[in-house]
């Protein structure tokens, strides 16, 4: 163990009485392994803050819809029940139903896009409150014509956000309800994935039953549900058990007629493509690492060359062929070593330096690049077995050296 | 006095087949604890071919070679190494100094190789340094050096691990005259301090110094005889009887072979 210390020390030695060339062969494995972080960690950045923006959207969601060509299958109120009562891990379920109409306040005429939606509506909400509550259970029991709008469309319509309490009249089919606002919802944080335009309808959300008491009609039946998930629960899982109870009720055992999205296996999709894409860069990088390995064998066996008679000299005093060996592979090992670090180092330097452009030219895109600590280990290791790699050859070519051919040669 | 060396036969066949050459042609000699002998003969006589074999560089082709009573003739390379490590200290004609190391870690390379513990290694390292007066010189590259305070290094680096015997290979043929006769008494010295001390020449001058002198030419040994300092004459004078014997025997050679 001491002895290795020694060859370590020697090894030191060396590369520093060789520092251009020592840096220059450096210089191969740096740009491999920095490229190998800069793109990963990129990746990685680029994917957290796409799974988070599009999180805040809809995580946990599963679409649930008939397809059938007859029409005659549908979810009934029971079937919600009878789901809520014998599949664990529902959050909640939604229906709900857009109806096109306008209103008119002191500030001017809006289109509104007026959404029917159950009590439920709060838990699918991404963004909370802003002023007042969301409509309860009750009220949506009751069929009561309350309402809560987002806080950017209560600024249109009112010029304040102070709003809760007011009436809001609103023709839709004809009719002219009048809804009063009981709360006010916080504007969705702006993301890659929002878009907003002027003039877009006014939005507003009711509960779905004003509908039956204003125009008379049963809505008890539903084509298209909403599932929430509570977090971390196995969404695939509950739509299986979903489908499993619909086809049961409905005997209609495997003909397909309730299908499903899920927002998670959506989500699952897009990064595992943001993966694959980082990886298949990740590989062209470590490519150049490998290229850099061959620079180190090269300069190595170079290196070899020049100290035959060194090595003849050692021989003759009594270095064993493994000490040769571990004298050169401790220095090729060490010229990795010391590459990846300052690989690992300027590649994320690099990758800061990028997201801090990126954040510059463009807000909406700023991401925090992201390096694990196994992928620092991963190119860590990768490297320095590069380096005993590609130092293998050149070590035993030194090490078979017979002691009178080296001592001979100058 | 105790057998140091004994080699029974060795010879050393190179392209074996046609074109043999037969470097070393049946050599049986010993040497005993404590000797200086020199091995002198004309550059192609096999002599260099003959230190290899007895610093245990090369192995013979056949015969056999007991060191401190082991026979070497049939290790591998690795245990080569370790008797070289401990039993042979060399003193090269290029000095064979690592140039970018210093002169205490070029003497301490031998004892690095045998595992002394680094306080033991540094002492022992020190010693040896001031044994061939350049404890002052100790942190000097050998590019620093003049090729005199280059060689005391590398005697200092061959007495280092303390090994049994002395293999000084034409120790002078790099050296200015003063040097020569610098180094040539350091050897002395070693000598009287009770080392086995073989010294590989051509030079009959720096042969003179030792008790005893083997000539090898054509690869078969074709004298040896004892020296008596003092009885016969200086080392001048031995130089010459030298030069005369040799010039007999290359006679008498020449001849036997018309």
């Amino acid at each position: 163990m001491s002895q290795f210390f020694e060859y370590l020390k020697m090894a030191v030695s060396n590369i520093k009485a060789n520092k251009m060339r020592s840096f220059l062969t450096m210089l191969g494995i740096i740009i491999g392994i920095s490229s190998v972080i800069l793109i990963m960690s990129l990746g990685n950045g680029a994917k957290n803050v796409i799974t988070e923006q599009m999180a805040g959207i809809a995580a946990g969601q599963i679409a649930l819809y008939t397809f059938d060509d007859t029409g005659s299958y549908y979810i009934t109120k029971d079937d919600i029940e009878a789901i809520k009562e014998n599949v664990v891990g529902i959050k909640a379920i939604n229906s709900y139903m857009y109806i096109d109409g306008n209103t008119m306040t002191n500030k001017g005429e809006f289109q509104v896009s007026a959404s029917g939606q159950m009590a439920s509506y709060q838990y699918f909400s991404t963004t909370g409150i802003l002023n007042g509550r969301y409509f309860n259970e009750s009220e949506y029991l009751a069929g009561e014509p309350v309402c809560v709008i987002g806080e950017n469309d209560a600024v249109r319509l009112f010029g304040s956000t102070d709003v809760v309490g007011l009436n809001l009249d609103v023709i839709l089919w004809d009719m002219e309800i009048s809804f009063r606002i009981v709360g006010v919802e916080q504007a969705e944080k702006e993301s890659m994935f929002t878009f907003t335009y002027d003039n877009s309808p006014i939005s507003i959300y009711f509960p779905l039953t004003v509908l039956e008491q204003v125009y008379g009609v049963a809505l008890d039946t539903y084509y298209q549900i909403y599932l929430l998930a509570e977090d971390h629960a196995d969404t695939s899982a509950i739509t299986t058990q979903v489908v499993d109870l619909l086809e049961r009720r409905h005997q209609c055992y495997g003909e397909d007629i309730y299908q499903f999205e899920s927002f998670n296996d959506s989500m699952q999709i897009v990064n595992t493509v943001i993966n694959v894409v980082t990886m298949m860069i990740s590989l062209v990088a470590a490519i150049s690492l490998i290229v850099g390995g061959i620079g180190v064998m090269n300069i190595m066996l170079v290196s070899v060359t020049e100290r035959t008679r060194e090595i003849g000299i050692r021989k003759a005093l009594g270095a064993k062929t493994r000490s040769i060996m571990l004298q050169f592979l401790s220095e090729s090992a060490i010229i990795t070593m010391i590459g990846g670090l300052i690989g690992i180092i300027s590649g994320m330097a690099g990758a800061f330096l990028v997201a801090k452009i990126v954040a510059m030219v463009n807000p909406m895109f700023a991401f925090t690049p992201s390096v694990s600590i196994r992928t620092i280990l991963t190119t860590t290791v990768f490297s320095s077995v590069i380096g005993l790699f590609f130092g293998i050859y050149p070590a035993r070519k030194a090490a078979k050296m017979s002691p009178i051919e080296a001592l001979r040669r100058n | 006095m105790e057998t140091l060396i004994e080699v029974k036969h060795l010879m050393k066949i190179y392209n074996p087949g046609e074109n043999e050459v037969h470097a070393l042609d049946d050599i049986s000699l010993r040497i005993k604890k404590g000797e200086f002998v020199a091995i002198i003969g004309q550059s192609g006589s096999g002599k260099s071919t003959f230190m290899n074999m007895l610093g245990c560089l090369d192995v013979p082709t056949s015969g056999s070679y007991f060191l401190n009573g082991r026979d070497v003739a049939g290790l591998s390379d690795d245990e080569l190494s370790e008797i070289r490590n401990r039993e042979i200290g060399f003193i090269f004609q290029g000095f064979n100094l690592i140039p970018n190391l210093t002169a205490f870690e070029n003497v301490e390379l031998p004892l690095i190789y045998r595992n002394v513990p680094g306080a033991k290694r540094r002492e022992m390292s020190m010693a040896s340094l001031k044994k061939v007066g350049l404890e002052n010189r100790m942190d000097h590259k050998p590019s620093e050096m003049s090729g005199g305070q280059q060689q005391r290094v590398a005697i200092a680096r061959a007495l280092a691990a303390a090994p049994p015997v002395i293999l000084a290979d034409e120790p002078t043929g790099n050296l200015d005259s003063a040097s020569s006769k610098e180094i040539m008494q350091i050897l002395r010295e070693l000598h009287e301090d009770g080392r086995t001390v073989i010294l590989i020449t051509h030079d009959n001058t720096i042969a003179a110094s030792a008790k005893r002198i083997i000539r090898i030419m054509d690869g078969k040994v074709v004298a040896d005889t004892g020296l008596e300092h003092g009885q016969d004459g200086t080392i001048e004078e031995i130089a010459a009887k030298i030069e005369a014997q040799a010039e007999e025997e290359r006679d008498y050679v020449s001849k036997k072979r018309k």
